[in-house]
């Protein structure tokens, strides 16, 4: 991949380097933004997300810990952190997300959330559908559903899972189904991604060679490709395929080492804010879907250990630069961003282990959403007193999918239709929750 | 004249509606001044009202919120529950003391705000079926319903000629008194087909293309299918072209294929034949080998010898195996812990492998399962664990198959609830999507929420225990083994595998019946059960009193058997079928319903009365499908059968399944040793598989499996399996790694290139006795040269002719031995192949690369182009790895045509 050159005859180093020090140079990002403007024929309502960050922190974060805390409540509630304020007055959240405390006019916190699934898998399956799952049919996660929705630029894939994801693409069927890494991006060490690489020596040219030999000998079926959904369907996979795998601006986008290093700095060299910043990357180069998830987030003990020392400043690092590099990439106002756990966490303190831990607790939840339409900077919802469960009609995982979808100008309402015929909406009992917007 | 039997234990008389017999005309006549005296029946007139209207669709009030507090029944029938619903004293839909005021009549005519806008008008028919019906006191006896004896449509079947022609149905419902009366006005109907047919809702039938379907009505509980038909082309009848049919089932598509002027393409060449039925029975390509040999056999009967040849292979039993998995539904991530430390989906594979390469009948692996518990026939729980324990530990050469039955089949998570198993059985052993009945009426077919739930009493006594169903004998088994009895979990699972590994005797789960006694006792106290049923009622047909039987699930046995099922033998011919064929008689083929009616009835009866006369001969029905020509023609079209998909005038082109495509993947790049055992030796290969593992994993293999559409098996739905084409598969063949590497060094590659295989072992042992060749080659070119100097010395001395002869006899031997090791040291080249630098001619190597890739030689012009591709490539071997790759990448590759 060295020393091949851009068709102005500017080496790709050299671009970049250009890029970063000459005023009038173009980074990589910019070059990459304008490919996309070009291919998607600019944009049109500025203000409607066309895609999506999942951040998905499984095991369930402690919704008193992070962003509903409850500081008057009693001391086996309330735990040892401490509220503080963030750059939007009347806005308080947990001490250790110091760095979101600086952002907060660019998210929305939902309080509130409430649902009854308290094991991980049905959690997940529900927040992540936005329905209630049930053992007969699979519905799709959320990212199959946008990505049906809207299809994305031909040489990136459309929905990309770092490392992986618990969205599945249910009835939708495989081919709505993710692109996973499998592996999360180190720092000063190469990403090796399934399929975009380039392994074993084999060049762009050599794909190009041997692509013409394919199409020269591919005849058995010439002249009823058209006749035939399946044939007609392998060869459009096929050129996409191509498309993608010889796509240098693929390969780049997935080369978190080609980022401009003042801007890679802020995300840090954890695993999961170097997959922010390759969720930043992706959606740039016009990947529709990123997912990025999280783990440990089940804190049955040592929950406030495991929160202060490790979870929450990997969390407030990454999450804070992935909502200041999109801004800065003038990205935030088209990219969905939801944030959500499969649950809450037991208001009430354990005493198993010495510094006490939290359980599963569906009924009382947050969720984070920004980008597109969504006003940053607000509380939505509310919790009782001891966050126990809602305070007033509280919000259902429905709904929220109801105002992602929303967000992304898809109407959650749709009928699909399963497998078996059966008619489903993609939401079946939400609705959208409109101060979100307001 | 058509009829359709409503309740299968009720006979219906078919017969036309009589002239004599007096029609009572349609409740649009008799109510369309309002001036009648007549008062409408709920059941016939007003609940039938309200699905014609509308009211109870799944967007309007049939949604399960209801609509504006209103809510019936999505798809009606169950009349109580409407009737309650309009009378609800909290909001009544009905006003009795001023009718007019009634809401369902102010509100669907629009008088007062309706959401659902207006269905109709004041003062119409509809409106004093309704009106009238309400002054009368809204009349309705709870818990009693009329019988339907018959729905007639007439006409019964329609034949089209041309485009926008258009017939009208009419609809007479005949009642258990005898009444008739015409009920159009209050069916729905629907068309399977709009391209074809499309249907008004007063039931007129327009002509839109060419082909058939079926129109559809539906009236009270009755659903009847009507044939919609025009022909394809002009050749129908006399016009019709003498088509062979040399067999049965040749000869009932055929039959079909008349009618609607579609001539079939001709049965396909050798090679197509080949391909196809390797890849169908076996789900292996043929090997070059076997392709060469099969195209050189000139015996008229090779058709047949190569399906008898394929049905006795490991190979077959595999694959079939692999398929018989996936309808009853083998799977790792249901089986969790079911048999602590092994593998559950692997007993469950094993199992059904020994019966079909024994070729069991289909009824009794289906009876091994239906009747599946974990102990045999008086074991006692003890016997049963220790049993268990000697299959599970090491070299007792013991199996799993060598059980009776399957129990693993009940110890699914996905189903443990009886609700889970009636949807799971039906799918899995009748081929009927019941679970719509679930929750309401079935929209396409008889069943009722009614009918569903008097099914499951059949599945409620079977017991999955993870402690087995013996606690006395359970706790003595544990403390025989000197474990605390409290631990629990996963850290007693681990001692207990431990301890199995061991050799000792641990306590198994156990899949039993529950005796009714048991049952009873278990719902005593805290924990109480609301009371088992003590009858159920079989699909369709009789009620049953369960007290008669330890074990229900014999009742259903035997009525799978019974000749008369609807249901068992025809789903899995179909099934079959459409493993052969892309599409079932019935499709989907797990859809076996009144509205979806096969695509060829006669056909479908044959397969399915052959199938069961047959004893349930699995090979027999394989062997009557494949010697049929309707699965030996070409996927070539004609203009008259370009569009046909759904009566088999030729193959449609179908993407391999997961499976095969992993094993061809495997075959095409290995070497020919390997590619050649592929049929008999199953090690590594995808239909050696036993089911997706429990989490989901990126080795090549799962991979493959995953994006290729594999059966998730999750559902027991036949669309658990995908063969849609996708991207991930195509960047998947395209550039994984995986793939990749296989291509250049599955062995087959490094073969025809002559280069060591890529393994480290082997290369150092190659460099070896390279070594030592060369060592031997020195020793004897300096022996050589010693003879040939005494042989000189000899020569030049006559007395010594004797010994010159015998040296002459040692240069010659030596001479030939320095030869053959010369030979050994040598670069590995033929003789065209010095010219390409590979060990194998280029055309060899290219012929080679087609048969195992694509099943057949090379065109004249193909083998050019890959000999241009090849010579223009940095090395030879690096143009046969890149032509391998490109034929891999083909449709043709990726497509049983």
């Amino acid at each position: 991949m060295r020393g091949y050159r851009t068709c102005d005859g500017v080496r790709r180093r050299d671009f970049l380097k250009v890029g970063v020090v000459g005023s009038l140079g173009l980074a990589l990002p910019d070059y990459l933004r304008l490919t996309e403007a070009a291919e998607s024929g600019g944009s049109g309502n500025r203000k409607r997300a066309t895609s999506a960050i999942f951040i998905e922190l499984a095991g369930g974060p402690s919704h008193l810990d992070t962003f509903d805390l409850k500081p008057n409540a009693p001391a086996e509630f309330r735990g040892s952190f401490k509220p503080i304020k963030t750059n939007v007055p009347g806005v308080e959240i947990c001490e250790h997300l110091s760095k979101l405390a600086q952002v907060a006019d660019k998210f929305c916190i939902l309080r509130g959330v409430s649902h009854t699934l308290a094991a991980h898998q049905f959690g997940r399956e529900y927040v992540l559908t936005g329905n209630r799952p049930l053992p007969s049919l699979e519905y799709p996660g959320l990212g199959s559903v946008l990505i049906k929705e809207r299809p994305g630029t031909r040489d990136m894939p459309g929905f990309v899972a770092v490392p992986s994801t618990s969205q599945r693409p249910g009835f939708l069927g495989v081919r709505y189904a993710p692109f996973s890494t499998g592996a999360t991006p180190r720092a000063n060490a190469p990403f090796n991604v399934r399929g975009i690489t380039l392994a074993g020596g084999l060049t762009v040219a050599e794909i190009e060679r041997r692509k013409k030999l394919r199409t020269m000998l591919d005849r058995a079926f010439q002249g009823y490709e058209e006749e035939d959904q399946l044939l007609e369907g392998l060869d459009s996979f096929s050129e996409r395929a191509h498309a993608i795998i010889t796509s240098r601006k693929a390969r780049e986008a997935f080369d978190i080492s080609k980022e401009n290093p003042a801007f890679a700095k802020r995300f840090g060299t954890t695993g999961f804010g170097l997959s922010c910043l390759l969720a930043c990357r992706l959606i740039e180069a016009g990947t529709r879907c990123v997912t990025v998830s999280s783990n440990g987030w089940d804190t049955h003990q040592g929950n406030f250990k495991k929160l202060k020392e490790s979870l929450l400043p990997t969390f407030d690092e990454g999450f804070s630069a992935l909502l200041w590099g999109l801004e800065a990439r003038g990205l935030l106002e088209s990219t969905a961003v939801f944030v959500t756990g499969e649950f809450g966490r037991t208001p009430k303190i354990n005493k198993r282990s010495p510094d006490g831990g939290r359980d599963h607790y569906p009924r009382c939840m947050f969720m984070l959403l920004a980008g597109g339409a969504v006003r940053g900077g607000q509380v939505v919802g509310e919790s009782d007193d001891k966050a126990t469960q809602p305070k007033h009609e509280g919000f259902s995982p429905d709904d929220v999918a109801a105002t992602f979808y929303h967000n992304l100008g898809i109407d959650h309402t749709k009928e699909y239709h399963t497998e078996t015929g059966r008619p489903i909406m993609i939401v079946r009992n939400g609705e959208v929750i409109r101060q979100v917007f307001g | 004249m058509r009829a359709v039997a409503l309740w299968s234990v009720m006979i219906l008389a078919v017969g036309p509606v009589g002239a004599g017999e007096t029609v009572v005309p349609p409740v649009s006549q008799r109510f369309a001044d309002g001036k009648t005296d007549e008062v409408p029946h709920f059941q016939k007139h007003v609940a039938p009202l309200f699905g014609r209207l509308g009211c109870n669709g799944r967007a309007c009030h049939g949604s399960f919120q209801g609509r504006g507090g209103f809510r019936l029944t999505l798809f009606g029938y169950e009349l109580d529950t409407d009737y309650e619903a309009l009378l609800d004293p909290e909001s009544p839909r009905i006003d009795l003391k001023d009718p007019a005021e009634s809401l369902i009549l102010v509100k669907p005519t629009d008088e007062e705000m309706h959401e659902g806008g207006k269905r109709y008008e004041v003062g119409s028919w509809e409106y004093h079926v309704l009106r009238k019906w309400i002054e009368a006191g809204a009349p309705h006896e709870k818990g009693k319903l009329v019988t339907l004896k018959q729905l007639v449509v007439e006409p019964p079947e329609i034949r089209f000629s041309a485009p926008d022609e258009t017939v009208r149905l009419r609809v007479i419902a005949v009642w258990e008194d005898g009444t008739r009366e015409e009920v159009t006005p209050l069916c729905r109907f629907q068309s399977n087909d709009d391209q074809m047919a499309d249907v008004t809702a007063e039931g007129i039938v327009r002509c839109r293309g060419t082909g058939d379907t079926h129109v559809v009505v539906f009236y009270d509980k009755a659903v009847v299918p009507v044939p919609v038909m025009r022909p394809v082309s002009r050749y129908v009848g006399p016009l019709y072209p003498d088509v062979e049919t040399p067999t049965k089932i040749d000869e009932l598509v055929v039959a079909r294929l008349k009618k609607l002027g579609i001539i079939p393409s001709p049965v396909t060449d050798d090679v197509t034949f080949l391909r196809r039925v390797s890849l169908d029975l076996t789900g292996t390509l043929p090997s070059p080998e076997e392709i060469r040999a099969f195209l050189n056999d000139s015996s008229p009967d090779k058709r047949a010898a190569k399906i008898e040849e394929l049905l006795e292979t490991p190979a077959y039993a595999a694959w079939w195996t692999t398929r018989l998995c996936d309808w009853t539904g083998n799977s790792e991530a249901q089986l969790i812990n079911v048999v602590p430390g092994k593998s559950a989906a692997q007993d469950w594979y094993d199992w059904i492998y020994r019966r079909v390469e024994r070729n069991v009948p289909y009824d009794e692996i289906v009876e091994g399962i239906v009747l599946g518990t974990s102990r045999e026939e008086g074991e006692s729980y003890r016997q049963y664990c220790e049993k268990m324990s000697q299959i599970y530990g090491s070299k007792s050469g013991m199996s799993f198959a060598d059980r009776s039955t399957l129990p693993h089949f009940w110890a699914r998570r996905n189903f443990r609830s009886p609700d889970d198993r009636v949807v799971g059985f039906a799918y899995s052993f009748l081929g009927v999507r019941i679970q719509c009945a679930q929750c309401h009426k079935h929209p396409f077919d008889q069943w009722s929420k009614d009918d569903f739930a008097q099914f499951r009493g059949f599945f409620q006594s079977v017991v999955y225990n993870a402690r087995g169903s013996d606690p006395k004998e359970y706790r003595r088994l544990i403390e025989s083994l000197g474990l605390d009895p409290n631990t629990r979990g996963g850290e007693l699972r681990r001692e207990l595998i431990k301890r199995q590994r061991k050799g000792e005797v641990v306590p198994f789960p156990e899949v039993y019946v529950a005796t009714p006694k048991k049952a009873r006792q278990r719902g005593k106290g805290k924990r109480a059960r609301p009371g088992r049923n003590r009858t159920a009622k079989l699909l369709g047909a009789e009620v049953v009193d369960l007290s008669e039987y330890r074990d229900p699930r014999v009742v259903l046995m035997d009525w799978l058997r019974r000749p008369d099922n609807p249901y068992f033998a025809k789903a899995f011919v179909n099934r079959v079928w459409a493993s052969y064929f892309g599409r079932g008689i019935v499709e989907p083929p797990d859809d076996l319903n009144l509205a979806n009616p096969p695509s060829n009835g006669p056909l479908l009866d044959y397969l399915a009365k052959g199938f069961i006369e047959h004893g349930y001969d699995m090979k027999w029905l394989h062997r009557t499908i494949l010697l049929s020509d309707t699965y030996q023609r070409d996927w070539r079209p004609n203009e008259t059968n370009l569009h046909d998909q759904r009566h088999f005038s030729r193959a449609i082109p179908r993407r391999l399944e997961a499976e095969q495509v992993f094993d061809a993947v495997l075959a095409a790049t290995a070497n020919t040793a390997r590619n050649r055992s592929m049929k008999q030796d199953l090690q590594g290969r995808a239909i050696a598989v036993p089911g997706p593992p429990r989490n989901a994993r990126r080795d090549p293999l799962n991979y493959s499996l995953t994006v290729f559409g594999r059966s998730t098996r999750e559902s027991n739905c036949d669309c658990d399996r995908s063969s849609d084409p996708n991207l991930l598969q195509v960047v998947y063949l395209q550039n994984d790694t995986a793939v990749l590497t296989r291509i250049r060094n599955g062995g087959w590659v490094a073969e025809v290139a002559g280069r060591p295989a890529p393994s480290q072992a082997n290369a150092k042992a190659k460099a070896k006795a390279m070594q030592a060749a060369k060592r031997r080659a020195q020793n004897l070119q300096k022996r050589l040269t010693q003879v040939q100097k005494q042989l000189r010395a000899a020569r030049r001395s006559p007395a010594k002719r004797k010994q010159a002869a015998r040296l002459q006899r040692q240069v010659t031997e030596i001479r030939k031995a320095l030869a053959k090791v010369e030979k050994q040291i040598r670069p590995k080249q033929s003789k065209t192949a010095a010219k390409s630098g590979l060990k194998w001619s280029l055309s060899r190597a290219i012929e080679d690369a087609y048969l195992r890739t694509l099943s057949r030689p090379p065109s004249r012009e193909e083998a050019a182009i890959a000999t241009e591709f090849i010579g223009e490539s940095k090395t030879p071997a690096e143009g046969i790895e890149g032509l391998l790759w490109a034929l891999i990448n083909t449709k043709e590759f990726i497509v049983n045509h």
